[in-house]
């Protein structure tokens, strides 16, 4: 999974040391830079590809339960697609594209998770 | 080869220094190789599951199965996965056997609560009359009877068996067949005598050092130092040397200092950092001389699971200086002179050897290439890295040696296939056990082996 990325990502890294009267981070301020960052995650991606459609995912996950492909858990579906078309079991290909079109969003990228398994 | 060379030229040693002392140019190495690169593993993760070893393994295989099947019991014969059978029908269903044994250790048994079971003491074999054999497809599973031997076979074998399903729901086997050799390798091999020592178990860091005697006159053979002119000519054609995994002892594997106390422990040191030391001066020695290939067993400090990683080349800095040490994964395969070399260290025969009834390792080593897989029992009783995309103990092209280290024995035989593959089958022994080596001829694929002695006080002369 990608690092979740920051606005301070642009900024120069400098390191900081703490002077001696410092106390460690409080758990307030841990749940404040959580929530910081899922607004950040959403907004830099790239304006050209819009999100993909319930159809989409519906195939993908259809592509998942097909049993001709091999098991789908822990890998990509990519990495499960590449395999089977290596196996010689012929794939189709629009699903290729489709994960090739969306391979920033986790949701596309990996098999659906119910639980978060 | 050192005998028949030897003898007369033993009057040498009588004779007093000569001014020039006669050199013997070591043979050039000429067509060296490494194809040990489907067992190199590059980032691991360890985030999947075995399913996925099992599934490549079987698509892997099941075309070659399905032709051998069509050959063997005719064209027409009607192949058909166990979700399409038909009570009655004679059809060959090809799919991966798993074997159910009672004694088969279980950590699930063992931390049962309601079980309140001992922790098993391991047993050289664990098969029993009552196991059973079920045979696996991508979807579903079915026991198997009739013409199989259930003691024979091992869990993880992909078979193509032929016969019919039962009304009580059991598979009626009338035969079946295995993917038998793969297709054969053209031969290249040299015109002139060379050899290949093979070499496995050494067991450095033992608490007896009768074994050192005899690896330093193993040393001393292969580097020209030991013998009359006769054998330093014998030894200038040894080509290249493999240690096929073993060489630290399972006496440096001893973790008594965990149970100790901390005070106790304090100054103690690994008794294998002191066998490295040992293993790389008699590396040192080896290098300067021949190329090596240093293969790790099951001894050995690198990763359990196979396929084994080659030692960390920090590990050895007096050796690892000279570019003749090449340090290689276990399962090893390498085109040496054209001759192409496969093999363990010996820990897939042996886990064989647990749990079937076979018990000659010559026998297991000639049954894992008929199998056409390199290691059936891992992932299920030998560990095993969770492969996803292949699975590289499949056997694809038939080698010309195939040869496994760490047997109780050293046995050779040359197998000879219809497809005119010749195949020279090695179990190289035990050094510290049975201080003997194997020379394997690469201009003939014929094979010898070599002991070492020394007298000990104890014997008569």
């Amino acid at each position: 999974m990608e690092q979740p990325r920051r606005i301070t990502d642009s900024c120069p890294r400098r390191r900081r040391r703490r002077g001696p009267g410092r106390p460690p981070g409080r758990l307030k301020d841990k749940k404040d830079k959580d929530k910081v960052q899922v607004k950040v995650r959403d907004c830099p991606r790239s304006p050209s590809q819009p999100p993909p459609d319930a159809a989409l995912l519906e195939m993908l996950r259809r592509f998942d339960l097909c049993w001709e492909y091999g098991p789908c858990t822990g890998i990509t579906r990519l990495q499960r697609w590449e395999r089977a078309q290596e196996l010689g079991l012929s794939p189709p290909d629009p699903i290729r594209d489709a994960l090739l079109e969306h391979r920033d969003n986790p949701e596309v990228t990996y098999r659906w998770v119910w639980g978060g398994m | 080869m050192f005998s028949e060379q030897a003898a007369p030229t033993a009057q040498g040693l009588l004779a007093p220094p000569s001014g020039e002392p006669p050199t013997f140019p070591r043979v050039p190495v000429s067509g060296y190789s490494d194809c040990s690169q489907p067992f190199q593993l590059g980032e691991r993760s360890f985030s999947r599951q075995y399913a996925h070893i099992y599934a490549v393994r079987l698509a892997g295989m099941r075309p070659g199965l399905e032709r051998r099947a069509r050959s063997r019991w005719g064209s027409d014969v009607a192949l058909r996965k166990l979700s399409e059978l038909q009570a009655g029908e004679k059809c060959c269903v090809v799919g991966t056997l798993f074997k159910a044994m009672q004694l088969q250790p279980s950590i699930l048994q063992e931390i049962s609560e309601e079980h309140n079971l001992v922790p098993q003491p391991p047993l050289p074999k664990y098969i029993q009359p009552s196991d059973e054999l079920i045979l696996e497809d991508e979807l579903q599973r079915i026991k198997l009877e009739g013409a199989i031997d259930v003691q024979r076979l091992v869990t993880g074998t992909i078979v193509a068996v032929y016969g019919s399903e039962q009304e009580d729901g059991k598979f009626l086997v009338e035969d079946h067949c295995f993917a038998d050799l793969p297709p054969p390798l053209p031969w290249n091999g040299p015109s002139s005598d060379r050899f290949v020592l093979l070499a496995s178990g050494l067991g450095l860091g033992s608490v007896s050092g009768e074994a050192l005697l005899s690896t330093q006159l193993l040393v001393d053979v292969v580097t020209g130092q030991l013998g009359a002119e006769g054998e330093q000519s014998c030894a200038a054609h040894i080509a290249r040397v493999i240690l096929a995994g073993n060489l630290l002892s399972q006496n440096t594997q001893s973790r008594d200092t965990i149970n100790k106390a901390k005070y106790l422990t304090k100054k103690t040191q690994a008794a294998s950092v002191e066998a490295v030391k040992m293993l790389d001066e008699i590396l040192l020695q080896l290098c300067t001389s021949v190329p090596v290939d240093v293969m790790p067993g099951e001894f050995d400090p690198t990763n359990y699971t196979l396929p084994q990683q080659p030692l960390h080349r920090c590990m050895l800095p007096l050796a690892s200086a000279y570019a003749t040490l090449r340090l290689v994964t276990n399962p090893y395969q390498a085109n040496l002179d054209g001759v192409r070399f496969l093999g363990t260290s010996g820990q897939n025969i042996s886990d064989i050897f647990k749990y079937s009834s076979m018990d000659d390792y010559l026998e297991i080593l000639e049954w894992t290439l008929l199998a056409g897989h390199i290691s059936p029992t891992a992932p299920d009783t030998l560990g095993c890295y969770p492969f996803y995309k292949s699975d590289p103990f499949i056997l694809t092209e038939c080698p010309h040696v195939y040869f496994c280290g760490n047997a109780p024995h050293f046995q050779s035989k040359l197998l000879q296939g219809k497809e005119g593959q010749r195949v020279l089958l090695v179990t190289v022994p035990d050094f510290s056990a049975t201080q003997t080596a194997c020379l394997v001829n690469l201009r003939d694929l014929t094979c010898q082996p070599i002991t070492f002695s020394g007298f000990g006080a104890d014997s008569e002369d």
